[in-house]
């Protein structure tokens, strides 16, 4: 028989064992029920950026896993593998096949899923066959790299404990001065509180400013709430591997210390995997029978306007917005409605983009596709769509309750040159949210000095050495900060801004990690090596994030600070004043 | 309440740790044969132990399965970390090949005087060995270890979570 087992590598054969614990009615009905209609052909987005190749379709894509069932699980296949088209798989080069399909062909969007009249739910099985390929080590080096410091460190951005706390403790300030009240804080690990806020890796390492403004919300709300100094990671990469053992211990993680805390509600922010995985999947991963309620943030703030805790000013949101549906939020959780509901309170000008809700595409970065840099061209190519439908709104903003879309999207958003902007709905409730008369009239107070004001925040101390190889941009940053009384050098490449560290000693550098000759993170990991250089405080901006990753595995002191470009003036200016702890 | 027992003279103790901040005299570090510290506990060992420890890795080079090494514990609060190349993905033979990498890392331990030392949940988690299959493995190898004159006074097993410590207090 040409599918003797005693032909198969070692991997092959452990693939197929396991494949026999993971199999459950869904995807067995999913497997056998497939009648290559074509209808799911014309609901994927990589089919419709690549119309030549039929190797992007789900019905051929997930033939190559049905081939494999058929042959070892399903009678037909058993006795009449010819005729049923069963095969199994023998080679460690034909795993390796596998996983360029089903990590790089796929982001398990379900967008087919909905759209197939029988019901086959791809995503599922396509999931499964990532878990078998990770199960026998083979995967993308970047899923490698996410679930062993989800495993190990318990996030899955690798931020250490004392990172997260002294972030909390950084944004915890922010709030007390921007409130001036000392009680405006981000408690931690506070005992029978209301809501236990459980946050995104992403916002710690990338975009603290999140963290600050869900603070501000919570605080105006007057909300009895903390956020939990260990298992504080409401993400999990569980999902996007396959791996239920990593699902399961995450989710557990996050569901004890709320029950330790005596948490009454687990409030997740804004993240569609990561509100799937905990809402929905992880009790089952976990076995795990969670005693307390769990809401999305968007819930969250969505009642705090209706109930009045907190009042907004919509107008404070004037340019036009759209809305992308997550694929974790919308198709896989129902969360259609709520957002938009939140997003019309708080923007005057929102825009549906066509089309939208269940049948939204997905922003191409989803499924862990971010971690997977080897299929960066394949995913960019197969934005296209999503490029063409964001332009077609002439929105300014797209706005998006999930972590991985914001990424996804600024980065075909750069890709395609669109000039939108990515943000979040709690970027905009903050934004637009009233602050009551007590703290407004000591804001009054404050204001009535903007000079003094101005003088307390301005850079006029310092200086700043700003690398990028492009000419504009360097342009860009050294205006804004001469403007706003920085002392400003340049460096076109990387040797030329180590020269410049070394002879003009800035207080920080703004550092470009994509340039020709030496790039950025070469010039990083020098600057921190080199004890004349080493205590320089250092902002990397990039336009290529995920690239960032090469700065964290360096084996020096991490960066003070990090930007995604395209980055706007009031982003940069908050950045490095906090850097440089100014005002 | 952290469990402990007596094997010989040797205390065997398990708490709940992050094992790259736990002040002890050694720890085993589940490397990979190019002895590269990557992500996980290696980023923390990078990142919190400085660039001393890689430099030593780079001297050593690389290593097989089942085999060991030690550096200094750089910035760490641990002296040393013994980096031992575990089997990892079902491959072929996994427990026996624990059970040795286990023994080797003990030995190679003792070599530099150590006597204290802390064991991670050994190819649990990332390199997917089921935690009762880890912990089977881990106290036949510690038995074995002390009762034919291994000199180690104390043996920690670091849970990184409650998951991992409910898993190994049933060998208490």
């Amino acid at each position: 028989m040409s599918d003797n087992r005693a032909t198969q590598s070692h991997k092959a054969k452990k693939l197929i064992e396991r494949m026999s614990k993971k199999l459950n009615r869904q995807m067995v009905g999913s497997m056998a029920a497939c009648v290559h209609c074509g209808m799911c052909t014309e609901a994927c987005h990589y089919v419709l950026t690549n119309p030549d190749d039929p190797t992007y379709a789900p019905a051929y894509k997930a033939d190559r896993i049905r081939k494999i069932f058929k042959r070892h699980f399903d009678w037909t296949g058993r006795v009449l593998p010819w005729w049923v088209g069963a095969k199994s798989i023998k080679t460690d080069a034909e795993l390796e096949e596998l996983k360029d399909i089903v990590f790089g062909k796929c982001t398990n969007c379900r967008r087919c899923s909905i759209n197939c009249p029988m019901g086959v739910d791809y995503a599922t099985f396509n999931r499964m066959a990532r878990g078998l390929l990770v199960s026998v080590g083979v995967m993308p080096e970047g899923v490698a790299v996410v679930s062993k410091d989800q495993w190990e460190i318990g996030n899955q951005m690798g931020v250490l404990k004392e990172e997260y706390i002294d972030t909390l403790e950084w944004m915890s300030e922010e709030l007390s001065d921007e409130m001036d009240d000392p009680e405006a804080i981000i408690p931690i690990d506070k005992m029978d509180a209301d809501v236990v806020y459980s946050i995104n890796p992403r916002e710690v390492k990338y975009d603290p400013r999140t963290i600050a403004d869900a603070a501000k919300i919570f605080f105006l709300a007057g909300e009895n709430w903390t956020m939990p100094s260990e298992g504080w990671d409401m993400t999990n990469f569980g999902l996007f591997s396959g791996d239920d053992d990593l699902g399961g211990a995450v989710a557990l993680r996050l569901y004890e210390k709320v029950s330790e805390l005596h948490g009454k509600k687990l409030v997740i922010s804004e993240c569609g995997h990561g509100y799937r995985s905990t809402r929905c999947e992880g009790p089952n991963w976990s076995a795990h029978s969670v005693p307390f309620e769990m809401e999305s943030s968007v819930l969250t703030m969505l009642r705090y306007i209706k109930e009045g805790r907190i009042e907004v000013d919509k107008t404070k949101n004037n340019v036009p917005v759209t809305f992308h549906d997550s694929c974790n939020n919308a198709r896989s959780c129902g969360l259609f409605e709520e957002p938009r509901e939140l997003l019309n309170l708080v923007v005057t000008d929102f825009r549906e983009m066509v089309p939208n809700r269940s049948e939204n595409y997905c922003c191409t970065g989803g499924g862990g596709a971010m971690s997977m840099t080897e299929y960066t061209p394949q995913r960019l190519k197969s934005a296209k769509i999503k490029a063409d439908q964001l332009k077609a709104t002439g929105a300014k903003i797209v706005v998006t309750s999930c972590h991985n879309c914001v990424d996804g999207l600024a980065d075909l958003i750069r890709h395609y040159k669109l000039g939108m902007e990515v943000t979040q709905l709690v970027n905009l409730v903050a934004n637009a949210v009233i602050v009551p008369e007590k703290i407004a009239v000591e804001e009054a107070a404050t204001a009535e000095k903007p000079k003094e004001v101005a003088v307390e925040h301005s850079l006029e101390k310092f200086k700043i050495l700003v690398v990028d190889d492009e000419d504009d941009i360097r342009l860009y940053y050294t205006v804004l900060l001469e403007d706003n009384g920085a002392t400003v050098i340049q460096a076109s490449d990387g040797e030329e801004a180590l020269k410049l560290a070394k002879s003009e000693k800035p207080d920080l550098i703004t550092l470009d990690l994509n340039m020709p000759g030496k790039d950025g993170g070469e010039v990083f990991e020098q600057l921190r090596k080199d004890p004349g250089t080493a205590q320089i405080k250092v902002c990397i901006i990039t336009g290529r994030p995920e690239l960032r990753r090469l700065i964290y595995n360096r084996p020096v002191p991490q960066p003070e600070g990090f930007l995604d470009k395209p980055v706007d003036d009031s982003r940069l200016l908050y950045d490095i004043r906090k850097i440089l702890e100014v005002g | 309440m952290p469990e402990q027992k007596k094997i010989q003279n040797c205390e065997l103790r398990l708490i709940q740790q992050d094992i790259t901040d736990f002040e002890v005299e050694a720890f085993v570090f589940y490397a990979q044969p190019n002895l590269e510290l990557g992500a996980g506990f290696g980023s923390a060992i990078t990142r919190r132990g400085g660039q001393s420890i890689e430099s030593e890795l780079k001297e050593i080079g690389s290593l097989s399965v089942t085999e060991a090494a030690v550096t200094g514990g750089g910035n760490l609060k641990a002296k040393y970390i013994v980096h031992a190349v575990g089997p990892a993905f079902q491959e072929e033979q996994i427990e026996e090949k624990l059970h040795t990498t286990i023994l080797t890392a003990l030995k190679k331990a003792e070599e530099k005087e150590i006597r204290q030392i802390a064991f991670p949940p050994m190819g649990a988690g990332f390199y997917g060995i089921p935690l009762d299959a880890s912990r089977e493995v881990m106290m036949r190898a510690f038995e074995e270890y002390l009762s034919q004159g291994g000199k180690m006074e104390e043996i920690v097993i670091c849970a990184n979570d409650a998951r991992e410590y409910r898993a190994f207090q049933s060998a208490f």
